[in-house]
C-alpha cells in the first residue's frame, strides 16, 4: 500500500465519518426518547441549581447513574433512558467519590442539606466532600431545591412526605420535652417499643458503639449527647438531646428502630444502609449508657443467650 | 515572544516553543493534581477558596495535563522530525511561533474558565464555547503547517510518523469539534442518553486519535535513530495505522456499559476494546523488534529510555483497558479509583513519557550542545516512573476495595475510611512527580537559555 497524503488525510477522515455515522449518529436517531414513568421536566429554579452543580465540578464524585448491582442510596430504582430525556448536558458521572444522587431528592429535609453544604462533616463527619459555604446561603438554597429534585417525579412524592412530617415533628417539639418525647415514642411500632437491647453491656460493645458514634451521629448530637453538635444551628427542630429520655420510656428496641429508620421529616437520617444490626443496637446501647444513664441491655425477656456473650454474675 | 525568539537559534523555534511550553505546563498540571490529591486527604485545606475547590481543579488538572503538557511536547517533536523525514524545511517558522503563542493563550484560558467556575461539565469537554473555538484554530493552524510542509517535501516516501502526525492532528480536529458539539454554542452538549453516547465516543478519541498516534509517531522517529537501525516492518506500520484508526473509534461505549444505552452499541464496545490487541500489539512488536538487541544504545540514550518505557507502559495500559471493557471485570472497576490509576499509566505512563523523550531527543539535536544536565534527566526519569507506577498501583488497591466493598453492599460512606490511608499514600507519590516536572522545566531552561560553562566550552 502506498501512503500518499491524500490516502493518510482523506483516508483516516473517511474512515472517522463511517463510524461516527455508525457509532454516534445511528443511535442519535435510533435511542428510545420517550420519558419514563417518573420524569417531569425542571422548573426554573432546579435548573439554576443544576448550573450551580456543573460550575462547581459535582459530577467529578456524584453519580446519577444506579446500576442493577447497586445497593447504596438511590438503589430503589435501576436508571431508565427516560429518565433523562431532559438532562442537557446528561450527567451519568465517572466517579464515586460520594455517593450516586440520581434519587437524593426528598431522602433529606432541606435543613439538613443546608448543614450539609455549610459543613458536610457536621452532618456525615467521615466526608470528605468539600464545604461549599463560599457560595453563599441563596446559592446554596437553590443547589439544595436541584438536590431535591433529582428523582423527579419520586423525588416530589418523598417530598411531599418530608413536608407532612415536617409539619408534626415541629408541632411536637414545640410542644415541649413531654409531648415531644411521647410522640416520638408513639410512631415506633409496638413491637419494637417493648423490646430490650438483646446484647449485654461490655466495655468492648460500648467501645464499638463509640466509634459508631462518632463516624455517624457527633455532627447532630454532639460530642456529649446534648444535640448541640456543629450542625444544630442549621437545623430545626434541633438535633435531639438525649438526656430529655431518662426515665420516660425508653427501649433499646425504640433506639434501635429510629436509628434504623430515622425519623422523616426532621433531619434525623435512617441508618440501615450504613449499618448492619449489631452496630446499631450498640451504638444504641452507648447512647443508653452514657447519655441517657439507663441501659435495659439483656433484661427480660432475652430469649436464649448467645454464645458470645458473657455469663452474668 | 520576540525576546525569546532572538535568544533561540534560527530555525526550529516552533519546536523548541511547544518544548518550553510542555515542561512549564507540566509543571503547573502535576500541581494541580498533587492539590487535588491533597484537598481529598484535609478538605478542609482550602476552606472558602471556590476557584482551587476539588470540583474545578478536577477539569483543570485533566485538560492542562492533555493541552498543555502532554500534546505540546508530543509536537514540539513532531515540528522537529516532520520537515527532517520530508528533506524540506517546516513550511512557516513564523505561523509556527504564532500557533505556539495563540496555543498558551488558549490553555491559560480554558484554565481560568474552569477555575472561575465556567465548565460545561462533560468530561474532556469543559472548555466553554470560545476556548472550543480556539482549540479548533489551533489545531487548524498546526494542520496548516504540517501539510504545507508536506506538500513541499523533497522526499517521496511518507514515513509512519508522518502518517500519525498528519493524522492525529485532522482527526482530533474534527472529532473535538463534534464532540464539544461547537454547534450549541450555550452548552456544548446533546441531550439525554445521545449526548452520553457522543461524550464517550469523543472522550476516548481524545486519547486514541490525538495522544497515542502524536506518541506513536515520536517513537517510530526516535527508536529507530536511538538504535541506528532501519524500522523493523512496513507491513505492520500499515496495519498498526489503520486498524488504530478503525479500532480504537468504536471503544467509547464500554464507559456505558452499565447505562441504559442500545446493547449493540455496547457489544460492539466491548469487541473492539478486545479487538485494540490487534493495534497496539501491531505497533509494540514493530518497535520493540526494531529495538532487539539494541537495548544497550536505548539505555545509554536518556531520551530512548523515556520512549522505549513509554512504549512498554502502553502494553499494560492497553491489556489492562482491554480487561476493564470486559461486562464481568467491570462490575468491579467501575466508577472508582481503579479507573483513575488507570487513566495515569495511559497519559504519564505512555503519552507523557514518550512526550518527555521527545522533548530530551529534540533539544541537543537543535541546539547543537547536550542537555545541560544529563543527570536531572536520569533523575526526572526515574522521579516520574517511580511516582507513576506507585500511584497506580495505590489507586488500582483502591479500586479493588471500593468495587468489592460496594458490591458487597458496602455504602460509599462507610469505604472513605478504608481507603483514607492509600490518598495519603498517592499525594506523596504525586510529590515525586510533581518534583520531576519542576526539574524537567529547570533543565529545559537552563538548556535553551542558560547553558552550563562545562556544556559551553
Amino acid at each position: 500500500m502506498k501512503m500518499t497524503p491524500r490516502v493518510v488525510l482523506i483516508g483516516s477522515v473517511a474512515i472517522l465519518f463511517t463510524i461516527v455515522l455508525i457509532m454516534v449518529v445511528t443511535p442519535y436517531f435510533t435511542v428510545d426518547r420517550n420519558p419514563s414513568e417518573i420524569f417531569r421536566s425542571r422548573s426554573e429554579i432546579e435548573a439554576a441549581g443544576r448550573k450551580i452543580y456543573i460550575a462547581n465540578g459535582c459530577v467529578y464524585c456524584h453519580s446519577q447513574s444506579i446500576r442493577t448491582i447497586d445497593w447504596g442510596y438511590g438503589a430503589e430504582r435501576i436508571a431508565q433512558s427516560g429518565d433523562y430525556v431532559a438532562d442537557h448536558p446528561i450527567l451519568l458521572g465517572s466517579q464515586r467519590t460520594g455517593p450516586d444522587l440520581s434519587q437524593e431528592g426528598g431522602e433529606h429535609p432541606d435543613d439538613w442539606h443546608i448543614a450539609h453544604f455549610m459543613n458536610p462533616r457536621s452532618t456525615r463527619p467521615l466526608s470528605i466532600m468539600p464545604r461549599f459555604d463560599y457560595l453563599g446561603v441563596k446559592n446554596i438554597e437553590i443547589l439544595t431545591t436541584y438536590a431535591q429534585s433529582l428523582g423527579l417525579k419520586d423525588a416530589d412524592d418523598r417530598m411531599a412526605r418530608q413536608r407532612e412530617w415536617k409539619e408534626k415533628v415541629i408541632n411536637a417539639y414545640e410542644a415541649g420535652p413531654v409531648k415531644n418525647v411521647e410522640f416520638l415514642h408513639a410512631h415506633v411500632p409496638e413491637g419494637w417499643r417493648n423490646i430490650p437491647n438483646p446484647y449485654p453491656t461490655s466495655p468492648a460493645g460500648l467501645a464499638r458503639g463509640h466509634k459508631i458514634y462518632q463516624d455517624f451521629c457527633i455532627g447532630c448530637h454532639g460530642p456529649v449527647g446534648d444535640g448541640m453538635g456543629p450542625a444544630q444551628p442549621y437545623i430545626y427542630p434541633p438535633p435531639f438531646n438525649f438526656t430529655l429520655l431518662k426515665n420516660r420510656g425508653v427501649s433499646g428496641g425504640i433506639l434501635y428502630y429510629q436509628i434504623m429508620n430515622g425519623i422523616t421529616g426532621s433531619a434525623m437520617p435512617y441508618f440501615k444502609k450504613d449499618l448492619e444490626s449489631e452496630k446499631i443496637w450498640e451504638v444504641g446501647n452507648y447512647v443508653a449508657v452514657y447519655f441517657i444513664n439507663q441501659s435495659d441491655a439483656n433484661e427480660a425477656p432475652r430469649g436464649i443467650d448467645a454464645a458470645y456473650e458473657p455469663l452474668l454474675p | 515572544m520576540v525576546p525569546f525568539s532572538n535568544m533561540l537559534p534560527e530555525k526550529n523555534q516552533t519546536s523548541l516553543l511547544f518544548i518550553l511550553t510542555s515542561a512549564f505546563w507540566m509543571a503547573v498540571a502535576t500541581f494541580i493534581g498533587l492539590l487535588a490529591a491533597t484537598e481529598l486527604i484535609a478538605p478542609d485545606l482550602t476552606r472558602g477558596m471556590g476557584w482551587i475547590v476539588f470540583g474545578r481543579l478536577r477539569p483543570m488538572h485533566v485538560n492542562l495535563v492533555l493541552f498543555g503538557f502532554v500534546t505540546p511536547g508530543l509536537l514540539g517533536a513532531a515540528f522537529y522530525y516532520l520537515p527532517r523525514l520530508l528533506k524540506t524545511e517546516l513550511f512557516s517558522e513564523r505561523l509556527g511561533m504564532w500557533t505556539v503563542a495563540f496555543w498558551n493563550l488558549t490553555v491559560l484560558a480554558g484554565g481560568l474558565t474552569l477555575s472561575a467556575g465556567h465548565s460545561q461539565g462533560r468530561e474532556y469537554a469543559e472548555f466553554i464555547w470560545p476556548v472550543d473555538l480556539m482549540v479548533v484554530a489551533i489545531f487548524s493552524m498546526v494542520l496548516y503547517n504540517f501539510v504545507m510542509t508536506v506538500k513541499h517535501r523533497r522526499e517521496k516516501t511518507l514515513y509512519v510518523s508522518v502518517w500519525y502526525a498528519n493524522a492525529a492532528i485532522i482527526l482530533t480536529g474534527l472529532t473535538f469539534a463534534l464532540g464539544n458539539v461547537i454547534w450549541r454554542p450555550t452548552s456544548g452538549a446533546l441531550t439525554g442518553i445521545p449526548d452520553a453516547i457522543l461524550l464517550w465516543f469523543y472522550g476516548h478519541n481524545i486519547f486514541g486519535l490525538l495522544l497515542t498516534p502524536l506518541a506513536a509517531g515520536v517513537a517510530y522517529y526516535v527508536i529507530p535513530r536511538a538504535c541506528r537501525t532501519p524500522l523493523y516492518s512496513h507491513t505492520l506500520s500499515l496495519l498498526g495505522f489503520w486498524s488504530l484508526i478503525i479500532v480504537y473509534t468504536h471503544v467509547g461505549t464500554h464507559h456505558l456499559l452499565q447505562v441504559p444505552v442500545p446493547t449493540w452499541l455496547k457489544v460492539i464496545g466491548v469487541v473492539d476494546s478486545v479487538g485494540m490487541v490487534i493495534p497496539v500489539m501491531a505497533f509494540l512488536i514493530n518497535i520493540w523488534y526494531t529495538a532487539r538487541g539494541h537495548l544497550g544504545e536505548i539505555h545509554a540514550d536518556v531520551s530512548a529510555k523515556f520512549v522505549f518505557t513509554g512504549t512498554i507502559m502502553y502494553f499494560f495500559v492497553s491489556i489492562q483497558g482491554s480487561m476493564m471493557a470486559l461486562p464481568d471485570v467491570q462490575r468491579i472497576t467501575h466508577f472508582n479509583n481503579w479507573v483513575v490509576g488507570h487513566a495515569h499509566i495511559g497519559v504519564l505512563g505512555f503519552a507523557g513519557m514518550i512526550a518527555l523523550g521527545g522533548i530530551y531527543y529534540v533539544l541537543p539535536k537543535v541546539l547543537d550542545r547536550p542537555l545541560h544536565s544529563r543527570f536531572l534527566a536520569d533523575l526526572q526519569y526515574w522521579l516520574v516512573l517511580i511516582g507513576m507506577v506507585g500511584f497506580t498501583i495505590v489507586l488500582t488497591i483502591v479500586g479493588l476495595i471500593q468495587g468489592t466493598a460496594w458490591l458487597n453492599g458496602e455504602t460509599v460512606y462507610r469505604v472513605l475510611p478504608e481507603v483514607h490511608v492509600y490518598y495519603v499514600v498517592r499525594a506523596s507519590l504525586g510529590v515525586m512527580i510533581f518534583t520531576g516536572a519542576l526539574i524537567g522545566l529547570y533543565n529545559v531552561l537552563r538548556t535553551l537559555f542558560f547553558p552550563s560553562g562545562e556544556a559551553a566550552s
